[in-house]
């Protein structure tokens, strides 16, 4: 049963973060919450074949998404929640194989774990952006609907 | 003026996005009933400029030291939104933005360490290590981020701040594996640097970027990339110490 530990230890890791960049305390557990679903839909999509740059990308999405929502549910900066969020998925370990290539000599490896790396790290960013346009889009659409209905009372 | 500019440097210092510091300067400085407000931010410096009364007045202020505190950026956040809706004076919302600038972090230092800590433990199992693994990774994110609160003191350097505290929780990781050689060094080493991990620069580099704020957006993702590149020398240096 390893799903359970992954849920709590990202939900640890990204409820720490948060605290350590003194995010309010009534946001604290909504931040730990999307850390939680980004760390979900990260580990279950390889389920469905998604490679794990796509997984990286997808679960940015939803992150971004879900941070925006809540920001405007609780009336605080989006950032309080995707800084803290993209924790879970820094692909830290790859990083640390390519230095670990470097370091033995083996600069091939070492190249091909590090492109891999930038391709995570571009995966996390695209995700996020990719989320904020979305959102945007969303709020445009809502934001006309609004209008519209307005004129015609 | 002093409202707005105020406002604009707590946010900046604090690590609000660029886009957000100045749109909330011109929402602040249209509601106090100026006009042809213009606003430039860079991550260093803040510019304002507007016209009252027809005469123009502009003003620049620098933020050379920046820290991250979340809790100002939401805090100022909701004075302007107020002051803009009208439901406080132009003074009163000086006198919050003054105790706002006052304020420390609402959880003290040692919630902090250990906090850094618990990031980095359980980042470092999340990643594959066991739960042994947990405590020293730990101890060590602890050490971190005390090393980046006392160097910080003393060194006039961000980079190399990261870099001395990443290379001594490294030491403290590689000495932790060579009592217990059962433990993985990879899984350690990469818990411990995550208290370092850029993630303010990153996201805000790229809300700024999206935004169309090119320059803050690419001078933030220079601080991001240097800051990486710091601790992986970092960890290079340990690795070649460890082999």
């Amino acid at each position: 049963m390893a799903w359970w530990h992954g849920i709590i230890l990202s939900l640890c890791s990204t409820t720490a973060y948060c605290l350590l960049f003194n995010v309010p305390v009534r946001v604290l557990p909504a931040g730990g919450a999307v850390g939680v679903i980004g760390w979900i839909v990260f580990s279950l999509s390889p389920y469905f074949g998604a490679s794990q740059i796509m997984a990286t990308f997808l679960a940015a999405i939803t992150l971004s998404l879900v941070s925006q929502i809540l920001s405007i549910y609780m009336r605080v900066p989006s950032t309080n929640f995707s800084i803290s969020g993209i924790i879970p998925l820094v692909p830290g370990s790859i990083a640390y194989k390519a230095m670990l290539s470097f370091v033995n000599g083996d600069n091939l490896g070492g190249i091909t774990l590090s492109t891999q790396t930038f391709l995570l790290a571009g995966a996390i960013a695209s995700g996020l952006i990719m989320g904020v346009s979305i959102f945007s889009l969303w709020k445009g659409i809502v934001m006309r609907n609004a209008l519209k209905r307005t004129k015609a009372n | 003026m002093d409202t707005c500019l105020l406002a604009g440097e707590i946010m900046l210092r604090s690590g609000g996005e660029t886009y957000r510091t100045e749109d909330t300067m011109v929402l602040i400085a249209r509601a106090a009933g100026m006009d042809e407000v213009h606003s430039f931010v860079t991550p260093t410096s803040i510019i304002l400029s507007y016209r009252y009364m027809d005469k123009s007045y502009t003003r620049m202020i620098r933020t050379p030291e920046r820290t991250i505190d979340l809790n100002k950026v939401t805090l100022v956040n909701d004075v302007s939104r107020k002051y803009v809706s009208g439901k406080i004076t132009l003074i009163s919302a000086y006198q919050l933005l003054q105790e706002i600038d006052q304020k420390k972090h609402i959880y003290p230092m040692w919630l902090q360490n250990v906090a850094a800590g618990v990031a980095s433990g359980s980042f470092a199992v999340l990643s594959g290590a066991t739960y042994y693994a947990l405590l020293p990774t730990a101890l060590a994110g602890m050490i971190v981020n005390i090393c980046l609160f006392y160097f910080g003191k003393y060194l006039p350097f961000r980079f190399f701040i990261d870099f001395m505290s990443a290379i001594i929780g490294g030491m403290f990781v590689l000495l932790i594996y060579s009592l217990f050689p059962t433990l993985r060094l990879d899984l350690m080493l990469v818990g411990t640097m995550i208290p370092l991990f850029p993630g303010v620069a990153v996201t805000n580099s790229l809300r700024d970027l999206l935004s169309g704020d090119l320059m803050a957006g690419v001078s933030r993702g220079v601080e991001a990339v240097l800051t990486a590149v710091s601790v992986a020398v970092a960890t290079v240096i340990i690795l070649s110490l460890a082999r």
